[in-house]
C-alpha cells in the first residue's frame, strides 16, 4: 500500500471519500498514513513535514458535497445521495477485508476523455500532464485515456501524436521509455462530432468495454472552443456519463464574455450537470506559488499580522508576456487581455490573497471566502483602467509586428493587448488599499508575480538625514509565480562598513536552489484534483458570476465608447498610462522601478 | 540595487574650517548632533582630512600633584583661546609656521602596546582606518609600554600584523610605510607621572600648534587601569583639545568593584571622556539590529510578547582556554561573555524606540531595559565546565588540565540563563542566553522564535508537531554573517507537504566587500566622539545589578558546574532550562 502511495498522496488521499479507489479507504489506512506522515521519506530539509492534502480529502464535508457519482442527468439528480451511500458502504467494507472475493466488483476504474484531442492545448498540456501523473504514480491503477475529436484517426495515430510531446522529468529519467509505452497502451481514440449523441454513445460503448463492469468514474476534459461547450456537455452527459461512478467535466476558459453570456453558459451547463460536476479550470490557481500563497499566510505567524490595510500600502498582480499574438490573434481579438487574463487569473489570485481566514481548507470554505472578497469589491470604474495595444517598431534593422499587423486580427481592432486597473476591496481589512492589476502581451519581460508593498515606517529614525527617499524604500514581499519561482522580502539593511549606509537587500528563497526537484505543471495538479474531486482550485458558479459583475460594466463601457487603446511599442514596458494610474493612487509599480526584480 | 548613500566611511569634513571661529557648541549640544550621516555625497568628493567633531572636547580635570585635585575645566566654547595660552607656555616653536591654528590633530596612544590585543587588533584596526581614509589628515600613533623598545622596534612589531583588505590591496606596501612613519614608541611605567609627562612632550612635538586631541587606549590589565588613567590625565591630557580614554573589559568583578572602578576613573575623567568598549557592539550585525527593527515596517509590529515566544542569544567557541586560563579563571564565562556582550545585545534588541539615534537617547533606552529586568535567580542559571574528551587519537584537554588553571577550579566555562524583562512589551518572554567554551562549533547568533500560528489551518492533522515549526528570525553575528527568516513553505509538488525554508540574506553573497573588524568601527567612533556603542556608567551599574547576586550565590555556595565533554553541545542542564520554559534551543535543532 505504502509503495503505491508515494510519491504523491493522490491515490491514498481520497481514501476516506467513500466512493473512490477501491484499495484505499478506512480509518485503518489513515492511521498508517499518519505514521507515514510523521516520518516522511526523502525529506532531508526538515524533521517535520506535513501532508495536508490527505487531510483535505478526508473531511466529511467532502462526502456531502461530492454527490456526483450518480448518472449525469437532470432527472436523476435527486436520488444521487442515496446512490452515494450504496456505493460508499461496500467500498468501506471492502477495505476492511481486502481479501474479500467480492472486491473485484467494487474496484473502480477511471477514464479520462479529452474532448478536442487534436487541439493545441491537448497536445501541449493535457496529455503530458496525464503522463506525468502516471509516472509519478498518482493515477489510480485502472485508468484509460480517450481522445475524442472530429479528425479521423486510429488509436495508433493518437499514440504517435501524443508520444511526441511526452517527456520525463529530469530527476525521473530512468525507465522513461518503459513508462511511456505502458502509458500509451492505455490511450485510445474515438472520432466523432461534438454535437452527435450517436457518436458519444459509441464512445460510451468503448468506455464500458475498458471498464469491464467495474465501478466507472469518468472525467471529460473539454478542450474545445466555447461555442460547442454546451453541445458536448449535452451529448456526453446524456449518452456517455457513468452509471455507476461519478462523471465530471473540466471546462476551460472562456467562461462567457460578460455577465449575461457567462450566466447563460452556466445555466446551460446546469441543465445537464450539477454544480459539483463542473470543474472550471483556471490554471493559474494550479501554479506552485499561488498554491503557496495560502500556506505562507496561514502557516506563518509573521505574515498574517501584516496582512491588512494597517501595514500594506498596495498589492500588485502583474502578468506580462514578451511576445504578441504571433498569428494566433483570432480568438484573442474577440476577448482582449482583460477577459483573457485579468478577469480570471489575476482576479482569482487577488481573491486568494485578500480573503479572510477560511474555516478550513475545504473547497467550499475557501471558495466561500473568495466569493466574499469579490462581493466586497466595487465594479471597476473606467477611470481606474488603462488599456493599451502594442504597435510594431523596428530596431536595428529588425522589425517586430504590431498587434494589427497580425493577419488574424482585423486592421482596425481596438482590442486591448495591455490593461492596468486599480481595484478596491471595501471591507474592514482592505478599505483604501489599491490592488493594482497589470496584464500585457509583447512587453519587455515574461513574468507573473505578486508584489506586496508595505507602508513606510512611521517616524523612521533613519529618515532625518535622508529626506523622502527612505519613505519610498518600503518593504516589499514578492512572490514570483513564473519564471524562476521565488519568494523574497525586500528589507532595509545596513551596508557593511564603517559608514552608516542603508540599502535594500532581499531575504531570498529561490525555489530552484532550495527545491531541486522539477516543479509540476499546473495542469498536473488540477487534473489530479479533478480526479480526486478536490474542488478548491476550481471556480464555482457564484464565484464566476461575482467576477463578471466586477468587470462587465467596464467592458461594456470600453466597447460602447470605442475607447482607443494607448499604443506602446512591442517589447516595451507598456503604455505610460499605467504609471499615471499607479501615481494617481500614490503607488509605484514594483516591477519597473530603477532596480530590476 | 539601490543604495541610499555612497560614502564608504564617515565624512570628516562636514565642519568647514571657517565654522571653527564661531562660538563652539556646548558639549551637550554635541551629544545631540546627528551622527548617522546618510549622506549622498560620494566619498571621493569628501576630504577625509579634518576631524569634524573637535567640538566635542570636554572638560578635563587636571590633577596637580598627588594630593587633592584642582579642577581646571577646559572651556569648550573657546578651545583655541585656551590653545593659545598653552602653546605660548609650553610648546617650543614649531618648524612649520604655516599650520593653521584651527587645524586639529589626533594622537592615539596605545597603553600596553606590547600586549596581545594591541598587536592583533588595535594596530591593525588603526591601519585599516588609515587605508580607508577614515583617519584625520594629521594623526600620530604612540605605543606605550614598559618594554624598552625604539620606534623602529615598534614599527617592526606592528608591521607583522598589518594586512590590507583584499579589495584594497593596491599600494598596500606604500600605505603601510606611510602608516608606520606615524607610529612611535615611548617606554614607561604605567604608574609614573614622570614617564607620562615625557610622553606629553613627545606628543606636543608632533602636534605642533594644531588643536590637539588625544585618545588613550588602555590595553592593560584591570589592576593598573586607575594608575594609567591617573598618570595620563594628570600629565598627558591635551591642553586644548579633547582627551578620551578607551577602557577594555573587565569593568570590575561585581557591582561593588565595578562601582569602585568607575568612581576611581571619575576622579580623573568626566563621564564623556570614558569610552568603555564592548567590541560585540561594533559587530556588523549587532549594528544592523537596530536598522532591521527601526527602518523596516515588517519587523516592529512583531517585536513584542504578542508574537515573540522567546529570544535566544547564543555565543559559543570551539576551543578552550588553551593555556591562557589565568585571566579567565578569575572571571568565568558569565562575567567574560554574558554580563557584557550578550546582555548588551539583549538590551539593544529589547529596547523601546529611542527618541533619536543619538548616543544618549539610545543608552537611555538600554538602561531602561536593564532596570526592568529582575536580578537573575540561581534557578534560572545552568553552569558547566568542560572535561577532557578523546576522539580517535586526539585527546582534548579538560579545563582543569590547563596549567594556568587551579586544579580544583569551579569556574564555569559554560553558562545558560533565562532572563525576563518585566515591562509591557516583554513580560513573560524568556530571553535565553547561552555562552560556552570548547563547544562543538563557533558561533554568535541572535534567534527570535515566534509563537505558533493560532488556529493554524494546516494544523488539524498534525497536533503539536506542527506547532513546533514556528517562524524564527536568525541574525548570525559570526561567522558568515547572515540574516534569515525561517518560514513554513509548501514543498513544490502535487502533494500538500510543508517544510521549513529560509528567507535568506547571506552577507558574503550580497556584500562581497570585506566586513570591517569591530575594533575599527569602535576606534573611529571614539575618535569621532560617537558614544552610542560604548557603555555608560549607569548602564554598567544596571548590568552588574542583574548578575551580581547570582554570581555571589554561585561562589558562596561553591556550586559545582555540570561537566560536559570538550567539543560537545554543552551540559544537558541547558536543555532542561530551556525545556522548563517550553523552549528548544534553536541552534541545536535539526533545521539550522
Amino acid at each position: 500500500m505504502a509503495g503505491h502511495m508515494s510519491p504523491c498522496s493522490s491515490s491514498s488521499s481520497s481514501s476516506s471519500s467513500a466512493m473512490t479507489f477501491s484499495h484505499a479507504t478506512s480509518s485503518e489506512f489513515h492511521k498508517s498514513l499518519d505514521k507515514f506522515l510523521v516520518f516522511p521519506r526523502k525529506t532531508p530539509e526538515s524533521s517535520w513535514v506535513s501532508r495536508i492534502r490527505s487531510r483535505n480529502r478526508s473531511r466529511k464535508s467532502f462526502q456531502l458535497k461530492s454527490s456526483n457519482e450518480h448518472p449525469v442527468s437532470s432527472v436523476s439528480l435527486h436520488d444521487g445521495s442515496s446512490l452515494a451511500k450504496e456505493h460508499s458502504m461496500p467500498s468501506v467494507k471492502e477495505s476492511l477485508s481486502p481479501v474479500n472475493s467480492e472486491s473485484e466488483k467494487f474496484e473502480s476504474t477511471y477514464s479520462i476523455t479529452v474532448v478536442g484531442a487534436s487541439g493545441d492545448l491537448a497536445k501541449k498540456k493535457i496529455f503530458p500532464a496525464i503522463f506525468a501523473l502516471f509516472y509519478e504514480d498518482c493515477l489510480p491503477k485502472n485508468f484509460t485515456v480517450f481522445g475524442y475529436a472530429r479528425t479521423k484517426m486510429t488509436d495508433e495515430d493518437l499514440r504517435t501524436m501524443i508520444s511526441k510531446t511526452l517527456t520525463c522529468r529530469i530527476d525521473k529519467r530512468e525507465n522513461c521509455e518503459d513508462k511511456m509505452t505502458q502509458f500509451l497502451k492505455r490511450c485510445f481514440y474515438h472520432s466523432g462530432q461534438y454535437n452527435s449523441e450517436e457518436n458519444f454513445r459509441e464512445l460510451d460503448i468503448k468506455l464500458k468495454e475498458k471498464e469491464a463492469g467495474k465501478l466507472a468514474n469518468r472525467l471529460f476534459y473539454l478542450s474545445i472552443p466555447p461555442n460547442i461547450f454546451v453541445d458536448v456537455v449535452r451529448c456526453a452527459s446524456i449518452t456517455a456519463s457513468s452509471t455507476s461512478g461519478w462523471t465530471r467535466v473540466i471546462v476551460e476558459k472562456p467562461f462567457g464574455r460578460d455577465s449575461e453570456s457567462s450566466g447563460e453558459l452556466t445555466r446551460c451547463l446546469k441543465q445537464y450537470l450539477s454544480e459539483d460536476q463542473i470543474f472550471r479550470i483556471d490554471h493559474y490557481l494550479g501554479k506552485e506559488l499561488v498554491e503557496n500563497l495560502s500556506v505562507l499566510r496561514f502557516s506563518n505567524l509573521v505574515f498574517e499580522p501584516l496582512w491588512s490595510r494597517n501595514y500594506i500600502r498596495s498589492v500588485q498582480l502583474i502578468f506580462s508576456e514578451d511576445f504578441g499574438t504571433e498569428g494566433r490573434g483570432g480568438y484573442f481579438d474577440h476577448y482582449g487581455i482583460i477577459r483573457d487574463i485579468m478577469q480570471n487569473h489575476l482576479l482569482q489570485i487577488l481573491a486568494l490573497f485578500a480573503m479572510e481566514t477560511p474555516v478550513s481548507l475545504d473547497a467550499e470554505d475557501i471558495r466561500n471566502e473568495k466569493v466574499k472578497v469579490l462581493r466586497s469589491m466595487r465594479p471597476l470604474q473606467l477611470e481606474d483602467v488603462i488599456v493599451g495595444q502594442y504597435k510594431g517598431h523596428s530596431k536595428g534593422g529588425k522589425s517586430v509586428p504590431g498587434y494589427t499587423d497580425d493577419p488574424t486580427v482585423p486592421k482596425d481592432s481596438l482590442t486591448p493587448t495591455f490593461a492596468a486597473a486599480a481595484l478596491f476591496v471595501n471591507n474592514a481589512r482592505w478599505d483604501g488599499v489599491p490592488f493594482l492589476l497589470k496584464a500585457g502581451k509583447a512587453l519587455h519581460t515574461k513574468r507573473a508575480e505578486i508584489r506586496v508593498q508595505f507602508r513606510h515606517v512611521p517616524g523612521n529614525l533613519y529618515k532625518r538625514n535622508f529626506g523622502t527617499d527612505l519613505d519610498k524604500a518600503t518593504n516589499e514581499l514578492v512572490l514570483r509565480v513564473q519564471p524562476d519561482e521565488a519568494i523574497y522580502l525586500k528589507i532595509n539593511n545596513k551596508v557593511p562598513g564603517l559608514g552608516m549606509r542603508l540599502d535594500r537587500s532581499d531575504l531570498n528563497l529561490f525555489f530552484k536552489a532550495r527545491y531541486p526537484r522539477e516543479i509540476p505543471d499546473a495542469y498536473e495538479r488540477l487534473l489530479l484534483d479533478a480526479i480526486e474531486g478536490e474542488r478548491r482550485l476550481f471556480i464555482r458558479s457564484d464565484e464566476l458570476d461575482a467576477a463578471w459583475a466586477l468587470f462587465t460594466p467596464l467592458l461594456k463601457e470600453l466597447e460602447e465608447k470605442k475607447i482607443v487603446p494607448e499604443l506602446y511599442p512591442y517589447g516595451s514596458r507598456g503604455p505610460v498610462g499605467a504609471h499615471y494610474l499607479a501615481a494617481k493612487h500614490n503607488v509605484r509599480w514594483g516591477d519597473v522601478g530603477g532596480e530590476e526584480s | 540595487m539601490a543604495t541610499f548613500s555612497s560614502a564608504h566611511c564617515r565624512p570628516h569634513a562636514t565642519t568647514p574650517p571657517s565654522s571653527l571661529s564661531r562660538p563652539r557648541l556646548s558639549p551637550s549640544d554635541c551629544e545631540h548632533r546627528r551622527r548617522v550621516t546618510l549622506s549622498s555625497i560620494p566619498s571621493s568628493a569628501q576630504s577625509p582630512s579634518r576631524l569634524r567633531r573637535s567640538c566635542c572636547a570636554n572638560a578635563v580635570r587636571v590633577q596637580e600633584g598627588a594630593g587633592a585635585a584642582t579642577i581646571i575645566p577646559v572651556e569648550n566654547e573657546l578651545p583655541w583661546k585656551k590653545s593659545k595660552d598653552s602653546l605660548s607656555l609650553t610648546v617650543p616653536e614649531v618648524e612649520n609656521i604655516n599650520i593653521s591654528k584651527n587645524e586639529s590633530t589626533v594622537s592615539i596612544t596605545v597603553v600596553g602596546a606590547s600586549g596581545d590585543l594591541a598587536k592583533k587588533k588595535i594596530f591593525p584596526a588603526l591601519f585599516a582606518l588609515f587605508c580607508e581614509g577614515c583617519l584625520p589628515e594629521h594623526f600620530s600613533i604612540y605605543g606605550y609600554a614598559r618594554s624598552k623598545m625604539t620606534d623602529a622596534d615598534l614599527r617592526n612589531m606592528i608591521s607583522k600584523s598589518l594586512t590590507c583588505r583584499i579589495d584594497r590591496s593596491e599600494n598596500c606596501e606604500e600605505k603601510m610605510d606611510q602608516f608606520l612613519k606615524r607610529c612611535f614608541y615611548h617606554s614607561g611605567h604605567y604608574d609614573s607621572l614622570e614617564n607620562f609627562a615625557e610622553l606629553d612632550k613627545k606628543l606636543k612635538l608632533h602636534e605642533g600648534r594644531r588643536i590637539s586631541n588625544r585618545l588613550f587606549y588602555l590595553s592593560i590589565p584591570p589592576n593598573i587601569f586607575v594608575d594609567a588613567v591617573r598618570c595620563s590625565s594628570s600629565s598627558a591630557a591635551s591642553g586644548n583639545g579633547w582627551t578620551r580614554v578607551i577602557v577594555e573589559k573587565p569593568f570590575g568583578w561585581d557591582s561593588e568593584s565595578s562601582a569602585a572602578l568607575t568612581k576611581a576613573l571619575k576622579q580623573y575623567l568626566e563621564e564623556n571622556q570614558i569610552f568603555r568598549i564592548d567590541h560585540y557592539l561594533g559587530k556588523e550585525l549587532v549594528e544592523n539590529l537596530s536598522i532591521l527593527r527601526f527602518s523596516n515596517l515588517i519587523f516592529e509590529p512583531l517585536w513584542s510578547r504578542q508574537y515573540i515566544r522567546n529570544v535566544q542569544l547564543i555565543f559559543s567557541e570551539d576551543f578552550g582556554t588553551e593555556g591562557r586560563g589565568g585571566y579567565f579563571d578569575n572571571y568565568g564565562i558569565i562575567r567574560d561573555i554574558m554580563q557584557n556582550h550578550l546582555l548588551q545585545i539583549l538590551t539593544l534588541f529589547a529596547m523601546e524606540t529611542p527618541v533619536s539615534l543619538d548616543a544618549e537617547d539610545i543608552r537611555n533606552e538600554k538602561v531602561k531595559v536593564l532596570r526592568c529586568m529582575k536580578p537573575l535567580h540561581l534557578d534560572d542559571v545552568v553552569i558547566g565546565q568542560y572535561t577532557s574528551h578523546k576522539e580517535g587519537s586526539t585527546t582534548y584537554p579538560a579545563y582543569t588540565d590547563d596549567k594556568t588553571v587551579p586544579k580544583g577550579s569551579l569556574t564555569p566555562t559554560f553558562a545558560a540563563a533565562a532572563l525576563f524583562i518585566n515591562n509591557a512589551r516583554w513580560e513573560g518572554v524568556p530571553f535565553l542566553m547561552k555562552a560556552g567554551k570548547a563547544l562543538q562549533d563557533r558561533r554568535t547568533e541572535i534567534r527570535v522564535q515566534f509563537r505558533h500560528v493560532p488556529g493554524n489551518l494546516y494544523n488539524q492533522k498534525h497536533g503539536t508537531e506542527f506547532d513546533q515549526a514556528t517562524n524564527e528570525l536568525v541574525i548570525r553575528v559570526q561567522p558568515d554573517e547572515a540574516i534569515y527568516l525561517m518560514i513554513n513553505n509548501k514543498v513544490p509538488g502535487l502533494e500538500m507537504k510543508l517544510d521549513c525554508s529560509n528567507l535568506n540574506l547571506c552577507y558574503a553573497a550580497r556584500y562581497p566587500k570585506e566586513i570591517p573588524d569591530a575594533y575599527e568601527r569602535l576606534l573611529l567612533d571614539a575618535i569621532d566622539g560617537e558614544r552610542r556603542l560604548f557603555i555608560r556608567s549607569d548602564e554598567l551599574d544596571a548590568a552588574w545589578a542583574i548578575f551580581t547576586p547570582v554570581l555571589k550565590e554561585i561562589e558562596e555556595k561553591k556550586t559545582v558546574p555540570e561537566s560536559y565533554p570538550y567539543g560537545s553541545q554543552g551540559p544537558v542542564g541547558a536543555h532542561c532550562l530551556a525545556a522548563r520554559y517550553n523552549i528548544q534551543w534553536g541552534d541545536l535543532g535539526t533545521g539550522q
